[in-house]
């Protein structure tokens, strides 16, 4: 790492000396390892891998010139750790404790490819050198991802020389904080925290609003099940969105920010802390930012873990040191935000892509993408697909490149059964739509949402039932309760659901549902409450069939609700070894040692015991 | 001035002033429970919902919090918003089936009774309108009770469910509450007050002419703080009816600088 010295930076032309500087230190042939250390790697122990490289390093032949460097994340996570050799590009996937060595010395000294280490596709059985070739990369374009896993995130260096902050000295030396502001409205950059609005008509709101000062807040807050865009972007690269914050700041005329994190984050609350700070010793936020005399600033708030703190007149009340309950938005947040003051509110993702549009014009941005959604999305792929991770997509891309291309498809065998898309508040997209074009309006046709990103596969095991009572679990526990619908509403519909998977449904439950989604809809106060019902609606809207089973035949057509599908014992696969009617609670199963058991439906609970004892999978859900 | 058009009849209010303000002008009834004049509008009870026409579509707004900016177009008896309103009325049916209030409300509004269960009663009878914990801290200043827990956990309590030291007893909360869940009892053994369900007791003044009890101790020394001898204004007082004097000594004490309301 080419760490410079602090000295603030008096203009845009101070900056670009420095980037020319850093580059020119840069040697292209130079050997570089890149250990992922974003949250899926970490947790798979990529920080110690980080450490063993570091080690390497320093302990290699003093005319060997290497640099181990932390890097956020690569998006590929099934296959972390990911480690990444420089020249050349290798991607090395799964890479474990005791592959560091042989790594160091053969790729990094010798330059020879492991073979062992490299991504095989699992379809073609090819193996892939650079990532450009991994499958999962190649539909990819990233924007809000671009320096994910090349920059080093605690550096403000690495930053400045892969060209960060060349956005804003622009803005600041050559544009008016209007021409900032029609740039942004023209590239048709929509909100990416999940409503879709106009990220330049709210900036122009929030800037012709009277009242001053006027307030920037970054939602952090990110809180769908299986969702971590916005914690990769503010850990793999935190400078970015400071960037766009501040790029932001001056098109509206703003001089005080505010980055509201969760509290479970506290890798993005550390990298951007550091990074705050390396930017205004620099002279990049703060007083007289690259000597413009425009001044701007960032506070970190942290949230304390409630999920409706994502909407944004929670996220303000909690700002302000109030409970995190919204209000109505009849008087919108840009006219009275925070403190009842102007307040300007994007997602992490939305700031994530100012500097980009700035940097490259907005006829380049609104080039990708569909007609009324721009630029890229980034998604969370999870759930039963051969490559979970982070990608990044064009907008106009279909859901069947995403799962099956980027994806991987649907492991074991298994059928798809849906897709997931949008979190709490989104719905479940069957297969006939697979060839539906992501943007905000058809997701939104489909009965589902655009929302951050969290992108769930689930495959024929998947009871929908079953899931629709999982979101409104969710949603019931994060309901703040403040009005009616949504604390009775959501409390009604979960216990009409539950009472289906177990099979005490009756008819007309999914009348009684339809009718308190309506009521959700049309009367609660905020969108959480608005759109809880969506999970439920667009499972009955697809999946009506398997309510029916459940509620009419007690039968539950994917075998997941308990008691709604019997256990029978397949006799070709059964060995007579009996464990299953040892462990049977209730004396059910019956046989001879070495010969097929069998179970005794009218004894039977349907506990599932034996299913799970059973060693040769003879046990089946029938 | 805007005009709003409440079902096809038009009338003129201040501008910020609410849909139910010009509603309550025409004399049109739109229900409400956790509306109050004296606090500032919560908005949670959701009963109040209309049918705002945007012109090309149409969206149920609570009207007690609507502003009124420009002329809007506003239908109270349309059947989404008729449907709208009798669905909230349901759901709290559920939640507090046995308020005698409540009930007649709802009757009044066409509902008899309510298709849902009670699955979620974090308090008994009360249905989370968090009016008397707005009286007790935008009128009264004390914040004594407040929410606690969350989604249908949420229920009205004083820090830590234990009677509150910030309760004087003076039974604002419960002259507010729209549906006689929070009760004001009187023992007599201990002469004390007890606000109920909060378990918050006081000491209570009796004259000391007739014994006859007057309220809580720590009211009047409240009173007592702000109050000073003044003749000539006693003599301005002693010139009007009982009603304009209280005002005036609400005013006074700086009680009711927005409305005395309806309690």
């Amino acid at each position: 790492m080419t760490v410079l010295e602090t000295k603030r930076l008096s203009s845009a032309a101070d900056l670009a000396r420095v980037r020319a500087e850093l580059r020119g230190r840069r040697d292209p042939s130079a050997k570089c390892v890149r250990v992922c250390i974003g949250p899926g790697c970490a947790a798979k122990g990529s920080t110690k891998l980080y450490d063993l490289f570091v080690q390497a390093v320093g302990e290699a032949e003093a005319d060997v010139e290497v640099e181990a460097k932390g890097v956020g994340c690569h998006g590929l996570c099934e296959r972390g750790p990911i480690v990444i050799v420089q020249p050349g590009d290798i991607f090395y996937q799964r890479v474990e404790e005791p592959d560091v060595a042989e790594i160091f010395r053969e790729t990094v000294l010798g330059g020879r490819v492991i073979e062992r280490l490299l991504y095989e596709d699992p379809a073609t059985g090819e193996k892939a050198t650079t990532a450009d070739e991994v499958g999962f990369y190649k539909a990819q374009q990233r924007i809000a991802l671009a320096q994910n896993g090349v920059i080093d995130p605690t550096s403000i260096e690495d930053y400045i020389e892969a060209g960060g902050y060349a956005a804003l000295a622009k803005a600041l030396s050559s544009m008016t904080p209007d021409e900032v502001l029609s740039e942004v409205e023209r590239s048709g950059l929509r909100g990416r925290g999940g409503g879709g609005f106009p990220t330049g008509r709210k900036w122009r709101s929030c800037r012709d609003a009277e009242g001053s000062p006027k307030y920037v807040i970054c939602n952090g807050d990110e809180g769908d099940p299986g969702a971590f865009m916005d914690r990769a972007v503010m850990e793999g690269n935190p400078h970015v969105v400071l960037e766009g914050m501040v790029i932001g700041a001056y098109a509206i005329g703003s001089s005080q920010g505010y980055i509201y994190v969760r509290n479970e984050y506290p890798l993005s609350v550390e990298r951007l802390r550091g990074a705050i700070e390396r930017a205004r010793d620099m002279g990049l936020l703060g007083e007289d930012i690259l000597g413009s005399g425009f001044s701007f600033d960032i506070r970190i708030n942290r949230g304390g873990g409630a999920f409706v703190c994502g909407e944004s007149t929670a996220l303000m009340a909690s700002l302000e040191g109030r409970p995190g309950e919204p209000r109505a938005k009849y008087v919108h947040t840009v006219e009275s935000g925070l403190w009842e003051k102007p307040t300007d509110l994007n997602n992490v993702e939305t700031w994530a892509n100012v500097p980009a549009i700035i940097n490259r014009g907005s006829d380049w941005f609104a080039a990708i993408g569909t007609e009324r959604s721009k630029g890229t999305k980034v998604f969370c792929l999870v759930g039963k697909v051969v490559n979970t991770g982070l990608v990044e997509v064009p907008m106009g891309i279909t859901l069947r490149q995403i799962i099956e291309d980027i994806g991987g498809g649907v492991g074991d065998g298994k059928a798809f059964k849906a897709v997931q898309t949008g979190g709490p508040s989104g719905g479940c997209i069957p297969a006939k739509h697979l060839d539906a074009k992501v943007d905000f309006d058809q997701l939104t046709e489909l009965g589902s949402m655009m929302g951050s990103g969290g992108m769930i596969v689930m495959d024929e095991d998947t009871c929908m039932v079953n899931i629709a009572k999982y979101f409104l679990d969710f949603l019931q526990d994060e309901s703040c309760g403040k009005c009616t619908p949504c604390r009775e509403g959501i409390a009604q519909m979960r216990y009409i659901v539950d009472r289906i998977t177990h099979g005490e449904g009756q008819p007309g439950d999914v009348e009684r549902l339809e009718e308190l989604a309506e009521l959700l809809e049309g009367t609660s106060l905020c969108a959480l409450g608005k759109t809880a019902a969506n999970p439920v609606m667009s499972t009955i809207r697809y999946f009506r069939g398997e309510y029916d089973a459940h509620i009419l035949e007690q039968r539950c057509p994917a075998k997941v609700c308990r008691g709604l599908f019997l256990y029978e014992i397949d006799p070709e696969a059964c060995k007579g070894c009996g464990v299953c009617a040892k462990n049977c609670p209730e004396q059910a199963i019956s046989g001879e040692k070495k010969a097929a058991y069998v179970i005794d439906q009218e004894k039977c609970t349907r506990c599932g015991t034996c299913f799970d004892k059973c060693p040769f999978t003879a046990v089946l859900k029938v | 001035m805007p005009t709003v058009t409440i079902d096809g009849v038009p009338v003129e209010v201040e501008t910020g002033a609410t849909i139910l303000d010009a509603a309550n002008k025409l004399g049109i009834w739109i229900p409400t429970l956790c509306y109050h004049p004296a606090i500032s509008p919560p908005a949670v009870c959701r009963l109040c919902m209309v049918e705002l026409d945007r012109g090309d579509w149409k969206q149920l707004v609570t009207s007690c919090n609507y502003p009124v900016r420009r002329d809007i177009v506003v239908s109270v008896s349309s059947e989404r918003a008729v449907r709208a309103r009798r669905g909230v009325m349901k759901l709290l049916l559920a939640r507090a089936p046995e308020s005698k209030a409540l009930r007649e409300l709802a009757r009044r509004m066409g509902v008899d009774g309510t298709p849902y269960p009670t699955v979620t009663q974090s308090q008994r009878d009360c249905i989370l309108c968090g009016l008397c914990t707005a009286v007790c801290e935008e009128v009264l200043g004390r914040a004594a009770i407040g929410f606690a827990g969350r989604g249908p956990d949420r229920a009205v309590a004083a820090p830590f469910r234990q009677p509150a030291e910030d309760c004087i007893g003076c039974g604002a909360c419960a002259a507010v509450c729209p549906v006689g869940t929070i009760q004001i009892r009187i023992h007599e053994d201990t002469n004390e007050i007890e606000i109920s369900p909060f378990k918050t007791r006081a000491k209570l003044l009796t004259c000391e002419q007739c014994g006859r009890r007057i309220v809580s101790v720590p009211v009047a020394e409240e009173i007592f703080k702000k109050l000073r001898v003044d003749w000539e204004e006693l003599r301005q007082r002693a010139r009007l009816c009982p009603e304009c004097r209280r005002k005036l000594t609400g005013a006074t004490l700086g009680l009711a600088t927005k409305s005395a309301g309806k309690a």
